[in-house]
């Protein structure tokens, strides 16, 4: 008896434009999170309500800043790796890494005094701890072959542990009794710009980030490496390149990246650590994930993706508030749309025929 | 001093069984050739599914468990057929299926906490007893499954089909396998071993449930697994190993002055370590992963002729391309 149904894929002529996918993705993949939604809420959670949001998170241009912002600079500090086809997973853990060397620059050191020179130094140490929690997962990576998915991935949770531990055990605020550190000092917090949630710091660093990693894959040979390491890393050995310290550079520039966002986190937005760190948690690294993969790979896609993604972390944000359980809908939306995106990435270079058999 | 050793050894059962059939159903998956990085979105999933049902049934442990195996093997069943049928990642298509996992978790956990705390005295789970010989049979059956997984991968047909479909699914589909349906099976019996575990993990281990339990235990399974070179006898050791670390956390910890988020660590710097003694060592070799674990396998087809599909109803998704979109 043969199966009725089958599907056959064939290579197209000419691959499609590539905005077509991401775009697709998105529509289908909310769509999908949409059904999710209402029907797991019993239908109290209708389309209208997810589409609502949506439209609120897209419009609310002031709220949405911060997240913009930082997900470029994490999208940014993904792709580097990515570029690579180095799987850094572990945006999160380099993300808080930064986040705690920031803080205890702004708390425990005497940089605090000078503002230029306490920011400075918050960012610096905070671009440090990202490149060196980077670093721990690219050197098995580099030199042992390990696959960096899971490796990055669990050190994501030891990073949520190591926090939560230095937040209770040594820096917690004893005025009055809660399980957070002391705000950090006024000197450190960053400059919003008015009506926003935007701080000038943060707005320059994206932009100066930006400018770097375009002139490092546009000009240098480091960038050329990298985007060689994944198409064909032969090449790179049989031009005597070493490709162990590739990987390492790759991984280590975006944990560096991604560290300096925890920075801007905590100087612009959090001020100050709480506990449990993994329950208080934004997740912009693994939403940093998603706007990687949707930019294509394309700096310029970076920005784009952000804004998609920001405005969806927003929505998901406030259709939470409306009851559908916690950050549950952040990952409902990133998870379909991921998925339809991974499967649709096939129609840019295939044609899926669905071929039903006549009785 | 022999009877607490007995009792630290019967006490941990049930994570010890937990971990060992979730790393089973992992390894099982990814001898198949399909990179299973769904793992921990399903595994908490399943936890949410079989706390959720345990609520709803008022304590039916058997329905509850089924249930969570049901949901895990047709999350494993879409793994398994869309990296085998499409030429995609698997390690993007795990991802995003364990973001999913973890959304829907949340979804299908927080109203069923909400009836719980609404109804006196209802409480889930079955805690198995030191005392009664309950923890011996779980041991046994331990055994019993790993020679059983062992026999099923070494001995049987399907077994072979498995293996030959993630060492080199090219060749396997030349020889007459059907690549697609062995990877289906794999997925469906490996996710179903992997809810089973979450299943139990909640049911005789967490027994409440608030959002995010067991994140982070699916990839200490993975971790288990791997370092066990994905052999079912190997993981019974391995999975002791990490269960005695899970369960006796609180003891370590109070032992040794380690404060509790420290100790929570410990099984994931354990993993992680684990993996670099596996990959450093000549076990690498020994316990080799199958050569195609994580590639793209797919077959081109032809263009169909127009004769059969005038036989057929076409629904075409290249309509795109005849749009001009320039």
């Amino acid at each position: 008896m043969e199966f009725p149904i089958s599907m056959v894929i064939v290579r197209r002529v000419k691959p499609l434009p590539y905005w077509i996918v991401p775009i697709l993705a998105l529509v289908v993949g909310l769509v999908i999170s949409m059904m999710i939604l209402y029907v797991m809420s019993g239908g109290q959670t209708t389309p209208y309500d997810v589409l609502l949001s949506i439209y609120y998170g897209f419009t609310n241009l002031g709220l949405l800043a911060k997240t913009f912002a930082l997900l470029v600079i994490v999208g940014i500090g993904l792709l580097v790796s990515f570029k690579g086809a180095i799987w850094n997973i572990g945006g999160e853990g380099q993300f808080y890494m930064g986040v705690l060397l920031a803080a205890w620059v702004a708390l425990f050191t005497g940089f605090a005094f000078n503002e230029l020179i306490g920011k400075t130094t918050m960012i610096l140490m905070a671009l440090l701890a990202g490149a060196f929690w980077a670093l721990l997962a690219a050197l098995p990576r580099a030199y042992l072959n390990i696959d960096e998915v899971p490796v990055t991935l669990m050190m994501n949770y030891i990073a949520y542990y190591i926090i939560d531990y230095i937040i209770m055990a040594r820096w917690r605020e004893r005025q009055y009794g809660y399980y957070r550190t002391e705000t950090i000092p006024e000197t450190t917090k960053f400059q919003l710009i008015e009506g926003t949630t935007l701080s000038i710091e943060l707005l320059l660093l994206m932009i100066t980030i930006f400018v770097l990693v375009w002139l490092m894959f546009k000009y240098t040979s480091l960038g050329l490496r990298i985007r060689v390491l994944s198409s064909n890393p032969n090449l790179l050995r049989s031009s005597g390149i070493s490709v162990h310290l590739t990987i390492l550079m790759a991984l280590t520039i975006s944990g560096m990246i991604i560290g300096m966002a925890g920075a801007a986190y905590l100087g612009s937005v959090s001020h100050n650590l709480s506990y449990p760190i993994e329950e208080k948690t934004p997740g912009y690294g693994y939403a940093g994930i998603l706007v990687a993969w949707l930019s294509m790979l394309e700096l310029i896609g970076v920005p784009i993706a952000a804004y998609i993604i920001g405005a969806l972390h927003t929505a998901g944000i406030n259709i939470q508030i409306a009851g559908a359980g916690g950050a549950a809908v952040v990952n409902v939306f990133i998870g379909s749309i991921l998925l339809t995106y991974a499967v649709l990435i096939t129609i840019s270079e295939y044609k899926i025929r669905i071929i039903v058999k006549k009785r | 001093m022999l009877e607490a050793i007995i009792g630290l050894i019967a006490g941990m059962s049930s994570v010890f069984l937990a971990y060992y059939l979730a790393a089973l159903g992992h390894a099982i998956v990814e001898k198949s050739g399909v990179l299973n990085l769904a793992i921990d979105g399903v595994f908490v999933l399943s936890v949410a599914v079989a706390y959720a049902q345990a609520v709803y049934t008022r304590n039916n442990l058997l329905i509850s468990i089924l249930t969570a195996m049901i949901v895990a093997a047709i999350f494993g069943m879409l793994l398994a057929f869309f990296v085998t049928k499409f030429p995609i990642s698997h390690g993007a298509t795990g991802l995003s299926m364990m973001f999913l996992g973890y959304g829907l978790a949340s979804l299908v956990g927080l109203p069923a906490r909400n009836i719980q705390g609404s109804i006196e005295g209802l409480e889930v789970g079955y805690t198995i007893d030191v005392h009664s010989p309950v923890w011996v049979i779980v041991y046994i059956a331990i055994i019993l499954i790993g020679l059983g997984a062992l026999f099923l991968i070494n001995k049987t047909k399907i077994g072979a089909a498995i293996r030959a479909a993630g060492e080199d699914p090219a060749a396997a589909e030349a020889l007459g396998v059907n690549v697609l349906m062995v990877r289906l099976f794999a997925g469906a019996l490996g996710f179903a071993l992997i809810g089973l575990g979450g299943a139990i993990f909640e049911l005789s281990y967490v027994q409440v449930w608030s959002e995010g339990t067991g994140i982070g235990h699916g990839w200490l399974a993975f971790a288990v697994s791997l370092s066990a070179g994905r052999n079912p006898i190997l993981l019974i050791l391995s999975s002791s190993v990490f269960a005695g670390l899970v369960k006796y956390m609180t003891a370590i910890q109070a032992m040794y002055n380690i404060p509790q988020d420290l100790a929570k660590m410990l099984p994931f710097v354990a993993a992680i370590l684990a993996m670099v003694i596996f990959m450093a060592t000549p076990l690498r070799r020994r316990l080799a992963p199958p050569k195609s674990l994580g590639k793209i396998y797919f077959r081109e087809e032809k263009e169909r002729s127009e004769k059969y599909k005038k036989n057929c109803f076409v629904l075409d998704s290249s309509f795109f391309s005849e749009v001009d979109l320039s």
